[in-house]
């Protein structure tokens, strides 16, 4: 299913609210990776949530591996 | 670690009106950023606070980095006391708002609200625009690179790349 198949209302908001580009925002927009985002983009929004749920995971298997790494050294 | 699909049920199947900010807002759109507990912002009507009541109550919420044994207590009084609170429960960390810096509440910002079908539930989320407006009203310096990210989402959508 396409994400924008789970929408079921979708209010007209989006096109009124007008969002001036900001010269420091452009700056750091140079360094955002557009390759994660495309990627993310073919998800729908569950699985968007569902990649989400396993970085967090990831990521406290990493906390857990380095404070395993610290208590071994010391 | 928190259940985000376990508390947006908890939530919804409680009927609780409330609308995805913040971070998880952001992942519904796109955002490849990790973020780790669910930000809300509820509506403040007296039927909600004991939907959210009820919502949470099995799931023991506390009040998130206090130390253990403070008289907090989970009820109608204290939702209608407090404004905004940041919890932990069983169901990992969850952050209730009754108002947003640059948004205000839950009725000044459910007109520019998307609805996603998400874990067997309807749930309201911040749209995309909106969403960069209010992270740029809050002004903080941590918000640069999220607000360039979703700017480049927006990007993305705008030439045709799906979205939500």
């Amino acid at each position: 299913m396409l994400p924008s198949a789970q929408i079921q209302d979708k209010s007209m908001a989006d096109q009124s609210i007008d969002i001036t580009p900001d010269p420091v925002i452009e700056h750091y927009r140079r360094d955002i990776d557009l390759t994660l985002i495309i990627e993310n983009l073919k998800l729908t929004v569950e699985e968007r949530f569902v990649r989400l749920m396993k970085l967090q995971e990831f990521a406290e298997e990493l906390r857990r591996a380095k404070r395993q790494q610290e208590s071994e050294r010391d | 670690m928190t259940d985000f699909a376990g508390l947006l049920r908890a939530l919804g199947e409680a009927g609780v009106e409330f609308i995805l900010v913040g971070g998880a807002a952001a992942t519904a759109h796109g955002s490849a950023r990790l973020t780790l507990d669910l930000d809300v912002v509820y509506s403040r009507q007296p039927e909600n606070l004991h939907r959210l009541v009820r919502a949470l109550a099995p799931r023991s919420p506390y009040l998130r980095g206090a130390p253990p044994g403070l008289p907090f207590k989970w009820d109608f009084l204290t939702l209608r006391r407090g404004l905004n609170f940041t919890l932990v429960t069983s169901l990992g960390a969850i952050d209730l708002l009754g108002e947003i810096v640059g948004g205000g509440s839950y009725e000044n910002l459910v007109d520019d609200t998307i609805v996603l079908d998400l874990f067997g539930i309807k749930c309201r989320c911040l749209s995309l625009k909106r969403l960069i407006e209010v992270k740029l009203a809050a002004g903080r310096p941590r918000d640069l690179e999220v607000i360039a990210e979703l700017e480049s989402i927006l990007a993305e959508q705008e030439r045709g790349n799906s979205g939500c």
